[in-house]
């Protein structure tokens, strides 16, 4: 490999990596833009979601070190799959704000964060309980095409990452930018009463942001099974916390901030791990978070928000 | 005021004389002496934990059953030193286990940890109790070095017993077998920042590079981490002959499964006991688990006739095969029962000085041979066996020493 193949073959291992943050991130930036709520159950929507994949490839007779799938099955499966998925982990998120969160609303303080603390170690222990501790194995119904570009590798994998996520982000952004809800999205997140007076049902539209950002988690939690053919019930802790940190870099309530966040993370961990050590690569992004936010405290892409209360 | 006095006066008196009038304690039941077992029975080890648990059970049924002692019931008190936040082994958990263990007067012997870095916080609390541990498979050197005595015999003599050998053996034999057999030229070594993994595969690294195997670089994998392929393309860009990864299975099955990814097939990939586990097939899983070499610091006897009668015992028992390291834990097992059976029928008190200075001189035929140890408390026969997993569809994936195939004994120089 020379230089460049291995700076090519990083950068494609960064943004794979990257793809997945904001997906994670986004749901952050969702909650975060409606109700300036920290949201730390939703590292564990995103674990309980690979569950999710696991289980329902299982279902579908998918199983690990099964051969590969093709053609229109293995589209089907796909499909199906990150159908069920998205719709189970957004239904987890939607039941999460109803019974935790909507009762703790109108308490000012950090009650409902310390909830969803809470929330997030429910998820965590119920799937170490009912799954056990060891990882699994995940199935790999993909193909193993890959593409050489010099002596870089592109695997199907990342394509399927990038796609996915890239189509799943311009969804979202076609949401939050032409429909009616997302309208009433962003008029929530401006000013809450202002859009309760205008007609808008506050409650639906935090419900529906609860439900879009944990489908995007559950649907980054399957990706990251089909990625690493592996899941576990501790996976959710450090991606979380890394997509959070790319939440906040991006400019924490900003959609597109979230995705450059992400995108960013990904790539700064790749190449710290090349450069410096891998041992270093929580240093390196972390350090890189607090020099932002120290020249730019609202983030990337955020502008200081004029103070709600 | 007065009467108070007066009662309180009445029931002492009443207490004393309750005391001496109590028959001697020879006819009541028999004394109970408690084995502690510490093992990381949550998090990625959990599978080797159950089954080294189960052998130490086994030992203290048997022991039971057969009335070994004389007088003395045995009884298994088991605690978990994983801990679902770390996902394997917890220092924390493993201190706060033996000051249980500790405040518990019947507990007489302990077997475990499996884990060195649990073993490291342990050590120190039971010197001060005088509590005799045997570890099964806690492999790091230090602990039984005399030169961190102040460390680990604070209370003046060795606590801390090990039925395997050592990393001090089980690295640099490995790097043995790398240079003299597989014909090693270069090697990338790995570790995953735990106690264990860090030991080990510092003594790869120092005893490959006296080898003359060039060492072409060295990484810290964070085990919590589920990304490794920007230190994998790098490796894979140094193109070395070998990889070593010292560490155990959480970081374990990610770099099996990232490693097979990214890496050429030709490359040699070698491990230390860490990845001797279930877990590298159940979560790894083939192809990517196959043909990666891992050794474990003990005779390897579990497949061998010596041990035929205890392996279908065992396996009718828990319904699954026996590895290594449960001879180990089983033979630390018998190991203390014998203590406490010498001490026993010495007519001295059954003190845990006592307890530990009879297993300090100890010299018993177990399962493996004949164990005894020096004067560290490392056992004197060190054997290095290495193994290579290879594909075994008749027997099930979880079943270890079936997908581990039986190399043979690594090089001693």
């Amino acid at each position: 490999m020379t230089a460049v193949d291995v700076y090519l073959q990083q950068a494609i291992n960064g943004v794979s990596l990257g793809a997945m943050y904001a997906l994670l991130a986004l749901g952050f930036t969702l909650v975060y833009g409606i109700l300036e709520l920290i949201n730390f159950a939703h590292f564990n929507v995103f674990m309980v979601g690979s569950f999710v994949g696991l289980g329902m490839l299982e279902l579908l007779g998918v199983m690990p070190n099964d051969p590969a799938l093709t053609g229109l099955t293995l589209v089907g499966v796909l499909l199906l799959t990150f159908a069920v998925t998205m719709v189970f982990s957004g239904a987890l998120g939607v039941l999460i704000e109803r019974v935790a969160l909507r009762p703790l609303r109108n308490i000012r303080g950090p009650a409902s964060m310390i909830t969803t603390i809470g929330v997030s170690y429910v998820l965590f222990n119920i799937v170490l309980l009912g799954f056990g501790a060891d990882a699994k194995n995940f199935p790999s119904p993909l193909p193993q095409v890959q593409f050489a570009i010099g002596g870089a590798v592109l695997r199907l994998r990342e394509i399927l990452i990038w796609v996915i996520s890239i189509g799943l982000m311009g969804g979202l952004t076609y949401f939050v930018q032409f429909t009616k809800m997302g309208k009433a999205m962003r008029a929530t997140a401006q000013d809450p009463d202002a859009a309760r007076m205008m007609g808008v049902e506050v409650d639906r539209v935090i419900i529906t942001a609860f439900f879009l950002g944990s489908a995007l988690a559950g649907a980054g939690g399957l990706m990251f099974g089909l990625y690493y053919n592996i899941t576990s019930y501790v996976i959710g802790f450090q991606a979380g916390l890394r997509a959070f940190t790319a939440a906040v870099l991006g400019g924490i309530g900003n959609v597109p901030g979230a995705m450059l966040g992400g995108i960013i993370i990904g790539l700064v961990e790749a190449f710290g791990s090349y450069w410096i050590s891998a041992a270093w690569a929580d240093v390196i992004i972390f350090s890189i978070l607090v020099l932002v936010l120290v020249f730019k405290p609202a983030g990337l892409l955020g502008r200081i928000a004029p103070n709600k209360s | 005021m007065l009467s108070r006095r007066t009662n309180l006066l009445a029931a002492s008196a009443f207490v004393a004389a309750a005391m001496f009038s109590l028959p001697p304690v020879a006819h009541a039941a028999d004394t109970l002496v408690k084995i502690g077992i510490d093992a990381s029975l949550t998090g990625g080890d959990a599978n080797e934990a159950e089954l080294v648990k189960n052998g130490v059970l086994m030992a203290i049924e048997e022991a039971n059953a057969a009335k070994t002692v004389k007088g003395v019931k045995f009884e298994g008190y088991v605690l978990d030193d994983g801990t679902a936040t770390a996902g394997q082994y917890d220092p924390a958990q493993a201190a706060i286990n033996m000051r249980k263990f500790v405040a518990d007067k019947a507990v007489l012997g302990e077997v475990g940890p499996q884990m060195s870095g649990a073993a490291k916080a342990m050590i120190p609390i039971a010197s001060w109790a005088n509590l005799a541990m045997i570890t099964e498979s806690a492999t790091n050197p230090a602990m039984t070095d005399p030169q961190n005595a102040a460390q680990y015999r604070p209370n003046g003599k060795p606590v801390f017993f090990r039925t395997v050998a050592t990393d001090a053996f089980q690295g640099p034999y490995m790097a043995n077998y790398f240079a003299d057999v597989l014909k090693v030229k270069t090697l990338y070594v790995l570790d995953d920042t735990g106690a264990y993994g860090e030991g080990i595969a510092d003594s790869v690294q120092a005893q490959a590079a006296k080898k003359g195997i060039k060492i072409l670089g060295r990484d810290k994998l964070d085990p919590k981490a589920a990304d490794y392929s920007a230190v994998f393309t790098k490796i894979k860009e140094l193109n070395p002959d070998a990889i070593y990864f010292g560490g155990v299975l959480q970081a374990g099955v990610k770099v099996v499964k990232q490693a097979y990814d990214i890496l050429p097939h030709t490359v040699i990939k070698g491990a230390g006991d860490g990845l001797f586990g279930a877990e590298l097939f159940t979560g790894a899983g083939y192809p990517a688990a196959e043909g990666w070499y891992a050794t474990q610091a003990g005779p390897h006897v579990s497949e061998d006739k010596s041990t035929e009668q205890f392996v279908a015992k065992y396996k009718a028992k828990f319904n699954k095969a026996p590895d290594d390291y449960t001879i180990t834990a089983y033979d630390g097992a018998l190991v203390i029962i014998n203590a406490v059976k010498t001490v026993h029928e010495s007519g001295k008190p059954l003190t845990r000085e006592a307890v530990r200075d009879a297993v300090a001189s100890s010299k018993l035929k177990t399962l493996q041979g004949e164990v005894a140890f020096d004067e560290n408390g490392d056992i004197q026969d060190k054997v290095i066996s290495v193994f290579q997993a290879h594909e075994n569809k008749a027997a099930p994936i979880d079943d270890v020493v079936s997908q581990f195939k039986y190399i043979g004994v690594a090089p001693q120089s």
